[in-house]
Protein backbone atom coordinates (compact mmCIF):
# COMPACT_ATOMS: atom_id res chain seq x y z
CA UNK A 1 0.00 0.00 0.00
CA UNK A 2 2.88 2.32 0.76
CA UNK A 3 3.75 1.95 -2.65
CA UNK A 4 0.91 2.84 -3.93
CA UNK A 5 0.68 6.24 -1.66
CA UNK A 6 4.17 7.29 -2.85
CA UNK A 7 3.15 7.20 -6.66
CA UNK A 8 -0.35 8.87 -6.55
CA UNK A 9 1.16 11.70 -4.41
CA UNK A 10 4.73 11.21 -4.53
CA UNK A 11 7.11 13.91 -6.99
CA UNK A 12 7.28 11.31 -9.67
CA UNK A 13 3.88 9.92 -9.90
CA UNK A 14 2.24 13.08 -9.54
CA UNK A 15 3.45 14.56 -12.74
CA UNK A 16 4.71 13.08 -16.13
CA UNK A 17 7.11 16.10 -15.84
CA UNK A 18 9.35 14.54 -13.88
CA UNK A 19 9.93 12.09 -16.89
CA UNK A 20 12.45 13.86 -18.91
CA UNK A 21 14.92 13.44 -16.07
CA UNK A 22 15.65 9.67 -17.25
CA UNK A 23 17.13 9.73 -20.44
CA UNK A 24 16.39 6.87 -23.15
CA UNK A 25 12.45 5.09 -23.45
CA UNK A 26 13.49 2.10 -20.98
CA UNK A 27 13.60 4.22 -18.08
CA UNK A 28 10.59 5.71 -19.57
CA UNK A 29 8.83 2.77 -19.94
CA UNK A 30 9.69 1.44 -16.68
CA UNK A 31 8.69 4.46 -14.66
CA UNK A 32 5.65 4.37 -16.31
CA UNK A 33 4.85 0.77 -15.94
CA UNK A 34 5.35 1.72 -11.89
CA UNK A 35 3.12 3.92 -12.20
CA UNK A 36 0.51 2.57 -13.18
CA UNK A 37 1.18 -0.44 -10.70
CA UNK A 38 1.27 1.90 -8.38
CA UNK A 39 -2.33 3.41 -9.36
CA UNK A 40 -3.70 -0.18 -9.15
CA UNK A 41 -2.14 -0.83 -5.86
CA UNK A 42 -3.46 2.45 -4.72
CA UNK A 43 -7.00 2.24 -5.73
CA UNK A 44 -7.15 -1.79 -4.47
CA UNK A 45 -6.09 -0.25 -0.93
CA UNK A 46 -8.21 2.26 -0.82
CA UNK A 47 -11.14 -0.63 -1.37
CA UNK A 48 -9.23 -2.63 1.30
CA UNK A 49 -9.75 0.22 3.91
CA UNK A 50 -12.79 2.02 2.50
CA UNK A 51 -14.60 -1.00 2.96
CA UNK A 52 -15.59 -0.19 6.50
CA UNK A 53 -19.02 0.23 7.18
CA UNK A 54 -18.22 2.36 10.93
CA UNK A 55 -19.72 5.40 11.00
CA UNK A 56 -17.50 8.22 12.72
CA UNK A 57 -14.58 6.68 11.87
CA UNK A 58 -11.07 6.41 10.33
CA UNK A 59 -9.42 3.20 10.06
CA UNK A 60 -5.84 3.79 10.90
CA UNK A 61 -3.51 3.32 7.97
CA UNK A 62 -0.34 0.95 7.90
CA UNK A 63 0.22 -2.45 7.48
CA UNK A 64 2.69 -4.76 8.47
CA UNK A 65 3.87 -8.82 7.91
CA UNK A 66 3.95 -10.49 11.11
CA UNK A 67 5.35 -13.71 11.58
CA UNK A 68 3.05 -16.64 11.74
CA UNK A 69 2.85 -17.85 15.48
CA UNK A 70 2.07 -20.92 15.89
CA UNK A 71 -0.37 -21.88 18.80
CA UNK A 72 -0.61 -25.04 20.89
CA UNK A 73 -4.23 -25.81 18.81
CA UNK A 74 -4.75 -23.92 15.20
CA UNK A 75 -7.71 -22.15 15.72
CA UNK A 76 -9.90 -21.30 12.94
CA UNK A 77 -10.78 -17.65 13.45
CA UNK A 78 -12.41 -18.07 9.72
CA UNK A 79 -14.95 -20.66 10.82
CA UNK A 80 -15.76 -19.19 14.18
CA UNK A 81 -16.86 -15.26 13.06
CA UNK A 82 -17.05 -15.91 9.03
CA UNK A 83 -18.96 -19.12 8.75
CA UNK A 84 -20.80 -19.05 12.23
CA UNK A 85 -21.10 -15.76 12.80
CA UNK A 86 -20.41 -15.64 16.37
CA UNK A 87 -19.25 -12.43 17.87
CA UNK A 88 -15.59 -11.78 19.06
CA UNK A 89 -17.03 -10.12 22.27
CA UNK A 90 -18.76 -13.41 22.91
CA UNK A 91 -15.23 -14.95 23.62
CA UNK A 92 -12.92 -12.02 24.14
CA UNK A 93 -15.33 -10.88 26.56
CA UNK A 94 -13.11 -8.62 28.77
CA UNK A 95 -12.84 -6.19 25.87
CA UNK A 96 -15.38 -4.36 26.67
CA UNK A 97 -14.86 -3.76 30.21
CA UNK A 98 -11.31 -3.99 30.58
CA UNK A 99 -8.10 -2.83 29.01
CA UNK A 100 -6.86 -6.40 27.48
CA UNK A 101 -9.70 -8.58 25.78
CA UNK A 102 -8.49 -11.50 27.65
CA UNK A 103 -8.37 -15.62 25.94
CA UNK A 104 -11.27 -17.13 26.89
CA UNK A 105 -11.39 -20.02 29.26
CA UNK A 106 -10.99 -23.61 28.19
CA UNK A 107 -14.30 -23.93 29.56
CA UNK A 108 -16.20 -21.66 27.08
CA UNK A 109 -14.27 -23.57 24.10
CA UNK A 110 -16.10 -26.26 26.37
CA UNK A 111 -19.21 -25.48 26.45
CA UNK A 112 -19.95 -25.75 22.72
CA UNK A 113 -17.59 -28.11 22.18
CA UNK A 114 -18.88 -30.73 24.09
CA UNK A 115 -21.14 -31.28 21.88
CA UNK A 116 -19.89 -29.52 18.17
CA UNK A 117 -17.78 -30.97 16.10
CA UNK A 118 -15.99 -33.40 18.54
CA UNK A 119 -14.62 -35.98 15.92
CA UNK A 120 -12.32 -33.32 14.36
CA UNK A 121 -8.56 -33.34 15.52
CA UNK A 122 -8.43 -29.60 16.48
CA UNK A 123 -11.25 -30.14 18.92
CA UNK A 124 -10.09 -33.83 19.98
CA UNK A 125 -6.65 -31.92 20.83
CA UNK A 126 -8.83 -29.34 22.96
CA UNK A 127 -10.52 -32.03 24.80
CA UNK A 128 -7.98 -33.55 25.67
CA UNK A 129 -6.41 -29.97 27.47
CA UNK A 130 -9.96 -30.16 28.68
CA UNK A 131 -9.57 -33.23 30.98
CA UNK A 132 -5.92 -33.00 31.89
CA UNK A 133 -7.37 -29.28 33.15
CA UNK A 134 -4.37 -27.98 31.44
CA UNK A 135 -5.60 -24.61 29.46
CA UNK A 136 -3.29 -24.57 26.15
CA UNK A 137 -0.61 -22.08 25.93
CA UNK A 138 -1.60 -19.55 23.59
CA UNK A 139 1.08 -17.36 22.61
CA UNK A 140 0.26 -13.52 22.60
CA UNK A 141 0.52 -11.83 18.92
CA UNK A 142 -0.49 -8.81 19.53
CA UNK A 143 2.15 -7.22 21.91
CA UNK A 144 2.49 -3.79 22.90
CA UNK A 145 5.44 -2.57 24.76
CA UNK A 146 5.66 -2.55 28.38
CA UNK A 147 5.99 1.52 28.53
CA UNK A 148 2.51 1.83 26.79
CA UNK A 149 -1.03 1.94 28.11
CA UNK A 150 -3.44 0.65 25.87
CA UNK A 151 -7.51 -0.18 27.22
CA UNK A 152 -9.53 -1.97 24.73
CA UNK A 153 -12.68 -0.48 26.86
CA UNK A 154 -12.76 2.96 25.96
CA UNK A 155 -11.61 2.22 22.23
CA UNK A 156 -14.80 0.19 22.02
CA UNK A 157 -16.72 3.05 23.64
CA UNK A 158 -15.38 5.62 21.12
CA UNK A 159 -15.95 3.43 18.28
CA UNK A 160 -18.68 0.72 19.59
CA UNK A 161 -20.77 1.42 22.32
CA UNK A 162 -20.99 5.19 21.70
CA UNK A 163 -20.58 5.37 18.06
CA UNK A 164 -24.14 6.55 16.57
CA UNK A 165 -25.40 4.06 13.57
CA UNK A 166 -23.00 1.51 14.94
CA UNK A 167 -24.34 -2.06 15.10
CA UNK A 168 -22.47 -4.50 17.93
CA UNK A 169 -23.03 -7.20 15.52
CA UNK A 170 -19.99 -5.27 13.46
CA UNK A 171 -17.62 -4.96 16.01
CA UNK A 172 -14.95 -7.59 14.16
CA UNK A 173 -14.99 -4.34 11.73
CA UNK A 174 -13.65 -1.72 14.70
CA UNK A 175 -11.21 -4.90 15.64
CA UNK A 176 -9.71 -5.05 12.24
CA UNK A 177 -8.78 -1.55 12.40
CA UNK A 178 -5.78 -3.27 14.57
CA UNK A 179 -5.83 -6.92 14.49
CA UNK A 180 -6.83 -6.93 10.60
CA UNK A 181 -9.34 -8.97 9.33
CA UNK A 182 -9.05 -11.70 12.16
CA UNK A 183 -12.26 -12.94 10.08
CA UNK A 184 -10.34 -14.28 7.27
CA UNK A 185 -7.36 -15.66 9.06
CA UNK A 186 -7.37 -19.35 11.21
CA UNK A 187 -4.68 -18.54 13.85
CA UNK A 188 -4.14 -14.55 14.03
CA UNK A 189 -0.95 -13.16 13.41
CA UNK A 190 0.63 -9.37 13.18
CA UNK A 191 -1.03 -7.34 9.72
CA UNK A 192 -0.83 -4.13 11.25
CA UNK A 193 2.55 -2.17 12.77
CA UNK A 194 0.95 -1.21 16.34
CA UNK A 195 3.51 1.38 16.81
CA UNK A 196 3.22 5.00 17.91
CA UNK A 197 2.77 6.40 14.21
CA UNK A 198 0.23 3.68 13.85
CA UNK A 199 -1.79 4.72 17.03
CA UNK A 200 -0.80 8.83 16.59
CA UNK A 201 -2.54 9.00 12.96
CA UNK A 202 -5.74 6.98 14.06
CA UNK A 203 -5.78 9.66 17.03
CA UNK A 204 -5.03 12.65 15.01
CA UNK A 205 -7.73 11.77 12.29
CA UNK A 206 -10.35 10.41 15.19
CA UNK A 207 -9.80 13.19 17.39
CA UNK A 208 -8.38 11.11 20.03
CA UNK A 209 -6.14 12.72 23.17
CA UNK A 210 -2.85 13.69 22.16
CA UNK A 211 -0.86 13.96 25.46
CA UNK A 212 2.24 11.61 26.18
CA UNK A 213 0.85 10.82 29.46
CA UNK A 214 -2.32 9.06 27.71
CA UNK A 215 -0.58 6.13 26.61
CA UNK A 216 3.00 6.43 27.90
CA UNK A 217 3.84 5.51 31.63
CA UNK B 1 2.72 17.18 13.28
CA UNK B 2 4.20 16.00 16.31
CA UNK B 3 6.40 19.00 16.92
CA UNK B 4 3.90 21.21 16.19
CA UNK B 5 1.71 19.86 18.74
CA UNK B 6 4.69 19.79 21.44
CA UNK B 7 5.37 23.71 20.10
CA UNK B 8 1.51 24.68 20.83
CA UNK B 9 0.97 22.97 23.78
CA UNK B 10 4.44 23.99 25.42
CA UNK B 11 4.02 27.81 24.69
CA UNK B 12 0.32 27.38 25.64
CA UNK B 13 1.06 26.09 29.57
CA UNK B 14 4.33 28.33 29.44
CA UNK B 15 1.98 31.40 29.40
CA UNK B 16 1.79 32.64 33.33
CA UNK B 17 -1.70 33.50 34.95
CA UNK B 18 -1.54 36.72 33.57
CA UNK B 19 -1.87 35.85 30.35
CA UNK B 20 -4.36 33.41 30.57
CA UNK B 21 -2.39 30.19 30.95
CA UNK B 22 -3.85 27.98 32.96
CA UNK B 23 -7.65 28.02 31.52
CA UNK B 24 -7.40 24.60 29.72
CA UNK B 25 -6.73 22.56 32.31
CA UNK B 26 -8.93 19.64 33.14
CA UNK B 27 -7.88 19.18 36.42
CA UNK B 28 -5.26 20.63 38.45
CA UNK B 29 -4.14 17.82 41.62
CA UNK B 30 -2.16 19.33 44.35
CA UNK B 31 -1.34 18.44 47.48
CA UNK B 32 -1.64 19.94 50.86
CA UNK B 33 0.74 18.56 53.26
CA UNK B 34 0.21 18.89 57.46
CA UNK B 35 3.74 19.27 59.00
CA UNK B 36 2.03 19.38 62.30
CA UNK B 37 0.80 16.15 61.63
CA UNK B 38 3.25 14.82 59.77
CA UNK B 39 5.92 12.26 62.66
CA UNK B 40 8.52 11.30 59.74
CA UNK B 41 7.58 7.50 59.76
CA UNK B 42 8.46 7.48 56.33
CA UNK B 43 5.40 4.89 55.69
CA UNK B 44 4.78 7.47 52.67
CA UNK B 45 8.45 7.03 51.01
CA UNK B 46 8.11 2.99 51.88
CA UNK B 47 4.92 3.44 49.79
CA UNK B 48 6.14 5.53 46.71
CA UNK B 49 8.98 2.91 46.46
CA UNK B 50 6.11 -0.05 45.78
CA UNK B 51 3.69 1.85 44.03
CA UNK B 52 6.43 2.88 41.22
CA UNK B 53 8.92 0.54 40.79
CA UNK B 54 11.68 2.23 42.49
CA UNK B 55 15.15 0.44 43.05
CA UNK B 56 16.23 0.19 46.60
CA UNK B 57 19.98 0.99 45.32
CA UNK B 58 21.86 0.24 48.47
CA UNK B 59 23.89 1.77 50.96
CA UNK B 60 27.10 3.32 48.85
CA UNK B 61 24.67 4.76 46.02
CA UNK B 62 23.02 5.92 49.15
CA UNK B 63 25.76 7.72 49.97
CA UNK B 64 26.51 8.84 46.77
CA UNK B 65 23.14 10.64 46.53
CA UNK B 66 21.88 8.28 43.73
CA UNK B 67 19.08 6.80 46.08
CA UNK B 68 15.90 7.27 44.09
CA UNK B 69 13.23 8.07 46.51
CA UNK B 70 10.94 10.16 45.13
CA UNK B 71 9.32 10.82 47.69
CA UNK B 72 12.12 11.81 50.54
CA UNK B 73 11.43 13.24 54.26
CA UNK B 74 13.55 15.66 55.17
CA UNK B 75 15.01 16.34 58.69
CA UNK B 76 15.25 19.49 60.35
CA UNK B 77 16.47 20.54 63.13
CA UNK B 78 15.59 23.32 65.47
CA UNK B 79 17.92 25.60 66.83
CA UNK B 80 19.22 23.87 69.79
CA UNK B 81 19.89 27.47 72.09
CA UNK B 82 15.87 27.94 72.05
CA UNK B 83 14.83 28.98 75.82
CA UNK B 84 12.65 25.23 76.18
CA UNK B 85 15.41 23.32 74.68
CA UNK B 86 18.26 24.90 77.12
CA UNK B 87 16.30 23.74 80.40
CA UNK B 88 16.29 20.29 79.24
CA UNK B 89 19.76 18.66 80.19
CA UNK B 90 21.18 17.87 77.17
CA UNK B 91 21.07 14.69 75.97
CA UNK B 92 19.75 12.82 78.83
CA UNK B 93 18.10 9.18 77.83
CA UNK B 94 16.49 8.56 81.26
CA UNK B 95 13.79 10.66 80.18
CA UNK B 96 12.36 8.21 77.64
CA UNK B 97 12.32 5.67 80.42
CA UNK B 98 10.17 6.93 83.34
CA UNK B 99 10.54 5.88 86.34
CA UNK B 100 12.61 2.90 85.35
CA UNK B 101 15.91 4.63 84.60
CA UNK B 102 19.22 2.41 83.67
CA UNK B 103 21.64 1.40 86.44
CA UNK B 104 24.43 3.39 84.40
CA UNK B 105 23.78 5.08 81.02
CA UNK B 106 26.12 2.76 79.33
CA UNK B 107 23.95 -0.15 80.15
CA UNK B 108 20.95 1.21 77.29
CA UNK B 109 21.73 -1.09 74.27
CA UNK B 110 19.44 -0.34 71.01
CA UNK B 111 16.96 -2.87 71.26
CA UNK B 112 18.20 -4.04 67.37
CA UNK B 113 21.20 -6.75 67.40
CA UNK B 114 24.00 -4.89 65.88
CA UNK B 115 23.96 -7.82 63.76
CA UNK B 116 21.37 -6.45 61.92
CA UNK B 117 22.99 -3.63 60.79
CA UNK B 118 26.51 -4.83 59.09
CA UNK B 119 26.79 -2.00 57.04
CA UNK B 120 26.59 0.20 59.42
CA UNK B 121 28.63 -1.82 61.80
CA UNK B 122 31.63 -1.70 59.40
CA UNK B 123 31.91 2.26 59.27
CA UNK B 124 34.91 3.56 60.59
CA UNK B 125 35.67 0.53 62.26
CA UNK B 126 33.38 1.31 65.32
CA UNK B 127 30.45 -0.30 66.60
CA UNK B 128 26.89 0.45 66.26
CA UNK B 129 26.82 1.94 69.92
CA UNK B 130 30.15 3.54 69.92
CA UNK B 131 29.49 5.20 66.87
CA UNK B 132 25.75 6.38 67.61
CA UNK B 133 26.32 6.94 70.96
CA UNK B 134 23.37 5.58 72.86
CA UNK B 135 24.99 6.10 76.18
CA UNK B 136 23.64 9.45 75.35
CA UNK B 137 27.01 11.26 75.40
CA UNK B 138 28.13 11.29 71.55
CA UNK B 139 25.30 11.26 69.53
CA UNK B 140 25.86 13.48 66.84
CA UNK B 141 22.41 14.52 66.50
CA UNK B 142 19.84 16.39 69.26
CA UNK B 143 17.65 14.51 71.61
CA UNK B 144 14.68 16.87 70.76
CA UNK B 145 13.13 19.60 68.26
CA UNK B 146 13.39 17.77 64.89
CA UNK B 147 11.02 17.99 62.54
CA UNK B 148 10.25 16.38 58.97
CA UNK B 149 8.67 17.46 55.72
CA UNK B 150 8.04 15.38 53.39
CA UNK B 151 9.05 16.12 49.82
CA UNK B 152 7.97 15.00 46.74
CA UNK B 153 7.72 16.92 43.57
CA UNK B 154 6.33 20.39 43.49
CA UNK B 155 4.60 19.79 40.12
CA UNK B 156 5.21 23.18 39.85
CA UNK B 157 3.10 25.01 37.08
CA UNK B 158 5.46 27.19 35.83
CA UNK B 159 8.26 24.37 35.93
CA UNK B 160 11.68 24.92 35.88
CA UNK B 161 12.59 21.69 34.52
CA UNK B 162 10.33 21.89 31.31
CA UNK B 163 11.70 24.58 29.29
CA UNK B 164 15.34 23.31 29.49
CA UNK B 165 14.72 19.80 27.73
CA UNK B 166 16.32 19.70 24.82
CA UNK B 167 13.52 16.76 23.64
CA UNK B 168 10.24 17.79 25.35
CA UNK B 169 10.37 14.71 27.37
CA UNK B 170 9.10 16.39 30.52
CA UNK B 171 6.49 18.88 29.44
CA UNK B 172 3.19 20.06 31.12
CA UNK B 173 0.16 17.96 31.09
CA UNK B 174 -3.44 18.81 30.74
CA UNK B 175 -3.99 17.63 34.32
CA UNK B 176 -1.27 20.29 35.59
CA UNK B 177 1.55 17.84 36.64
CA UNK B 178 4.95 17.42 34.81
CA UNK B 179 4.91 14.81 32.77
CA UNK B 180 8.25 12.66 32.30
CA UNK B 181 8.36 10.86 28.93
CA UNK B 182 10.63 8.15 29.55
CA UNK B 183 10.96 6.79 26.41
CA UNK B 184 11.57 9.92 25.18
CA UNK B 185 14.56 11.12 27.84
CA UNK B 186 17.75 11.08 26.42
CA UNK B 187 19.13 11.94 30.13
CA UNK B 188 20.74 15.10 29.39
CA UNK B 189 20.02 15.56 32.70
CA UNK B 190 19.29 19.51 32.64
CA UNK B 191 16.00 19.07 34.20
CA UNK B 192 17.49 18.02 37.47
CA UNK B 193 19.90 20.64 37.62
CA UNK B 194 17.38 23.23 37.25
CA UNK B 195 14.84 22.03 39.60
CA UNK B 196 15.43 24.27 42.64
CA UNK B 197 14.15 21.48 44.95
CA UNK B 198 16.33 18.98 43.94
CA UNK B 199 13.27 16.32 43.22
CA UNK B 200 14.49 14.55 39.73
CA UNK B 201 16.31 11.63 40.22
CA UNK B 202 18.59 9.78 37.64
CA UNK B 203 19.11 7.03 36.93
CA UNK B 204 23.03 6.01 36.55
CA UNK B 205 22.65 1.87 36.91
CA UNK B 206 20.42 -0.13 35.44
CA UNK B 207 19.27 -0.75 38.70
CA UNK B 208 16.75 -3.13 37.84
CA UNK B 209 19.59 -6.04 37.03
CA UNK B 210 19.65 -6.66 40.89
CA UNK B 211 17.14 -4.10 42.60
CA UNK B 212 14.35 -7.39 42.45
CA UNK B 213 16.23 -10.62 42.20
CA UNK B 214 13.95 -13.62 41.83
CA UNK B 215 10.58 -14.00 43.32
CA UNK B 216 11.11 -10.08 44.24
CA UNK B 217 10.27 -9.44 40.53
CA UNK B 218 6.85 -10.56 41.25
CA UNK B 219 6.08 -7.66 43.32
CA UNK B 220 6.80 -4.56 40.14
CA UNK B 221 4.06 -2.47 39.72
CA UNK B 222 2.95 -3.43 35.77
CA UNK B 223 1.06 -0.23 35.47
CA UNK B 224 3.75 1.74 34.72
CA UNK B 225 7.24 0.83 33.32
CA UNK B 226 10.45 -0.13 35.10
CA UNK B 227 13.16 2.86 34.24
CA UNK B 228 16.40 1.28 32.69
CA UNK B 229 19.72 3.07 32.76
CA UNK B 230 20.14 7.22 31.49
CA UNK B 231 16.57 8.49 31.76
CA UNK B 232 15.28 10.57 34.40
CA UNK B 233 12.33 10.00 36.62
CA UNK B 234 10.60 12.00 39.62
CA UNK B 235 7.08 11.61 41.44
CA UNK B 236 4.22 11.69 38.78
CA UNK B 237 1.84 12.20 41.40
CA UNK B 238 1.29 8.64 41.16
CA UNK B 239 -0.47 9.24 37.60
CA UNK B 240 -1.22 5.43 37.06
CA UNK B 241 -3.93 6.22 39.43
CA UNK B 242 -5.09 9.22 37.82
CA UNK B 243 -5.38 7.21 34.60
CA UNK B 244 -7.35 4.41 36.28
CA UNK B 245 -9.68 7.00 37.86
CA UNK B 246 -10.18 8.72 34.83
CA UNK B 247 -10.75 5.98 32.66
CA UNK B 248 -12.96 4.87 35.32
CA UNK B 249 -15.01 7.78 35.35
CA UNK B 250 -15.35 8.34 31.33
CA UNK B 251 -16.41 5.03 31.48
CA UNK B 252 -19.62 5.99 33.78
CA UNK B 253 -20.17 9.39 32.16
CA UNK B 254 -19.44 10.96 35.29
CA UNK B 255 -16.46 13.28 36.15
CA UNK B 256 -13.84 12.35 38.88
CA UNK B 257 -14.66 12.46 42.36
CA UNK B 258 -12.94 13.86 45.00
CA UNK B 259 -11.79 11.10 47.36
CA UNK B 260 -12.04 8.63 44.70
CA UNK B 261 -8.72 7.76 44.49
CA UNK B 262 -5.63 8.75 46.63
CA UNK B 263 -1.99 8.83 45.48
CA UNK B 264 0.26 5.63 46.97
CA UNK B 265 1.73 8.41 49.81
CA UNK B 266 -1.77 9.97 50.93
CA UNK B 267 -3.39 6.15 51.16
CA UNK B 268 -0.39 5.27 53.29
CA UNK B 269 0.00 7.85 56.30
CA UNK B 270 -0.58 6.78 59.09
CA UNK B 271 -1.44 10.19 60.55
CA UNK B 272 -3.65 12.11 57.16
CA UNK B 273 -1.16 14.52 57.54
CA UNK B 274 -1.11 14.20 53.20
CA UNK B 275 -4.03 15.18 51.16
CA UNK B 276 -4.63 15.03 47.82
CA UNK B 277 -7.05 15.70 45.23
CA UNK B 278 -8.61 18.27 42.36
CA UNK B 279 -7.86 21.77 42.79
CA UNK B 280 -10.33 22.44 40.13
CA UNK B 281 -12.99 21.23 41.81
CA UNK B 282 -13.97 23.71 44.70
CA UNK B 283 -15.87 21.03 46.34
CA UNK B 284 -12.72 19.19 47.12
CA UNK B 285 -11.01 19.11 50.41
CA UNK B 286 -7.28 19.92 48.93
CA UNK B 287 -8.93 23.46 47.44
CA UNK B 288 -10.73 23.85 50.59
CA UNK B 289 -7.53 23.74 52.64
CA UNK B 290 -6.20 26.03 50.13
CA UNK B 291 -8.59 28.46 50.18
CA UNK B 292 -8.75 28.27 54.26
CA UNK B 293 -4.74 29.09 54.37
CA UNK B 294 -5.59 31.57 51.58
CA UNK B 295 -3.07 30.60 49.41
CA UNK B 296 -3.40 31.33 45.83
CA UNK B 297 -2.00 30.03 42.68
CA UNK B 298 0.32 32.06 40.36
CA UNK B 299 1.68 34.21 42.86
CA UNK B 300 5.09 34.25 44.01
CA UNK B 301 3.95 36.47 47.21
CA UNK B 302 1.01 35.57 49.22
CA UNK B 303 -1.35 38.38 50.33
CA UNK B 304 -2.39 36.32 53.38
CA UNK B 305 -4.86 38.18 55.44
CA UNK B 306 -4.62 36.62 58.55
CA UNK B 307 -0.86 35.60 59.78
CA UNK B 308 -1.58 32.46 61.45
CA UNK B 309 -2.29 30.55 58.84
CA UNK B 310 0.25 27.89 58.44
CA UNK B 311 0.23 27.43 54.71
CA UNK B 312 2.73 28.35 52.62
CA UNK B 313 4.57 26.99 49.33
CA UNK B 314 8.14 26.09 49.08
CA UNK B 315 10.52 28.39 47.48
CA UNK B 316 7.27 30.27 45.69
CA UNK B 317 9.38 33.49 45.37
CA UNK B 318 11.38 31.58 42.35
CA UNK B 319 7.57 31.76 40.57
CA UNK B 320 7.54 28.39 40.58
CA UNK B 321 3.73 27.87 41.07
CA UNK B 322 4.21 24.54 42.86
CA UNK B 323 0.87 22.76 43.38
CA UNK B 324 1.62 21.29 47.06
CA UNK B 325 0.85 23.32 49.79
CA UNK B 326 2.79 22.95 53.33
CA UNK B 327 1.50 23.63 56.48
CA UNK B 328 3.78 24.75 59.16
CA UNK B 329 4.36 23.13 61.85
CA UNK B 330 3.68 24.84 65.07
CA UNK B 331 5.41 24.46 68.15
CA UNK B 332 5.16 24.82 71.77
CA UNK B 333 8.10 27.73 72.74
Amino acid sequence: MSHGYLFLSGPVGSSGVAVPHYRGSRYFLMVLAAMVLGFFLAISSAWADGGTSVPNAVPPKGEHEGKNVEQPIEFPHNIHVDVNKINCMYCHTYARRSKVAGIPPTSKCMGCHLVIATDKPRIKKLTEYWEKKEPPRWKKVHDVPDYVHFTHEKHLKRFVFDNEGMSVDNVSEVCAFCHGEVKKMTVAHKVKPLNMGFCARCHEANKGPFDCWKCHK
Amino acid sequence: MSLDNILTNWSRYRKGAEEGGFHEYEHQWGMVVDLNKCIGCNACSVACYAENNLPVVGEKRCGKNQAMNWLRIERYWDEPDIEPYKAIPTANVDVWIEGNPPAKKTDLKPSMPSSYLPGLLEQGGQSFEERVGFDGTKSEFQDFGASFLPMMCQQCHAATCEPVCPVAATYHTPDGLNAQVYNRCIGSRYCSNNCPYRLRYFNFWSYYEDAWPEPLHMQLNPDLSVRDKGVMEKCTFCVQRIRVAKDMAKMENRKVMDGEFATACVQTCPTGALVFGDMQNPESQVSKLWSYHQVERGKTKQSKQNKELRGYRILEGLNTDPSVLYLERVREV
